[in-house]
């Protein structure tokens, strides 16, 4: 069975979204009660979120 | 009824109906975890009550995006590419409930104790099915939303429970939420659905499966001091 294209890629460039995301979460977490990394952490999440949001998939994988 | 486990491997022997069935639920499935993260993230994560809060936000939208992952690889490996799925329009998704855009608080956890339970239920179904490679990536996807689905019912318990303008808020969320949810489980006399069953590819009926739903969430909404909205009222399936 022949794989669909760039099933591979996407898996790939997925995966490293999610890392990212939970990256900056899980840095964030301990520090609520630091409105500078907390922030910053948001910040970031937001920014790869709004990557995939705006979902230019073809963009993604260049 | 077919009761053989099918693995990668085996999938090109299959009958037509069997991977023309598997591809569609992967594709509506895959349309629906990423299609929560589109719902909410532009409005809810900016405007999350606390900073905990945003950041269980984008925690939630980084694991559905990767339980879109994970169903789009079994996708691609039986050549079916969903990645569509991740640049249309909410307006154009396979079920209603992903249709609009959340844009409140109140509508986040409701969606969460709601909606998200549904995913529970969606995934349930493939629980011992006849394809092999969906069933082994069940547990991880699975314990994520009951997260989504503990978290949801707490929120909109606290609100609840707050009582006054709150409770009315979340009161209305309910009642938006409440019927698509039972829309979601599709048409009782669904053909599509018998032959899902017929292959090994679901357990449950769509009746049976909206019934154990409403025995579950009634009483919790009774617990919240909310009201069991009408379960026909605006309903497009029955």
């Amino acid at each position: 069975m022949p794989q669909a294209p760039d099933t591979e890629a996407m898996d790939e460039h997925l995966k490293d979204v999610v890392q990212a995301l939970h990256g900056a979460v899980n840095w964030a977490m301990p520090h609520l009660n630091d409105p500078k990394i907390v922030d910053k952490a948001i910040q970031d999440c937001k920014e790869i979120l709004d990557v995939v949001i705006e979902g230019k998939v073809s963009e993604w994988l260049k | 009824m077919f009761s053989d486990k099918i693995e990668l491997k085996d999938f090109e022997k299959m009958d037509p109906e069997y991977q023309d069935l598997l591809k569609r639920v992967l594709a509506i499935q895959a349309d629906c975890e990423i299609g929560g993260p589109h719902l909410y993230v532009e409005n809810i994560l900016p405007t999350a009550p606390t900073k905990l809060d945003q950041l269980i936000v984008a925690r939630t939208a980084a694991e559905e995006i990767d339980h879109y992952r994970k169903i789009a690889r079994l996708a691609g490996e039986i050549g079916a590419d969903v990645s569509y799925v991740l640049s249309r329009p909410n307006q154009e998704r396979y079920v209603d409930a992903f249709r609009g855009e959340i844009t409140s608080w109140e509508h986040f956890a409701v969606f969460g104790f709601l909606i998200d339970r549904i995913g529970r239920y969606q995934l349930e179904e493939f629980i011992g099915c006849s394809y092999v490679p969906l069933e082994r990536i069940l547990p991880d996807v699975m314990r994520e939303e009951a997260g989504h689905i503990d978290f949801g019912t707490t929120k909109t318990a606290e609100l609840a429970a707050k009582g006054g303008e709150s409770k009315a808020k979340v009161q209305k969320a309910l009642d938006y939420w409440y019927v698509k949810a039972l829309d979601m489980f599709g048409r009782s006399d669904s053909y599509r659905s018998e032959r899902y069953r017929h292959w090994g590819l679901k357990r449950r009926t769509n009746a049976q499966a909206r019934e154990q739903y409403i025995k579950e969430v009634n009483p919790l909404i009774e617990q919240m001091g909310l009201q069991v909205p009408d379960p026909d009222k605006g309903r497009h399936y029955s």
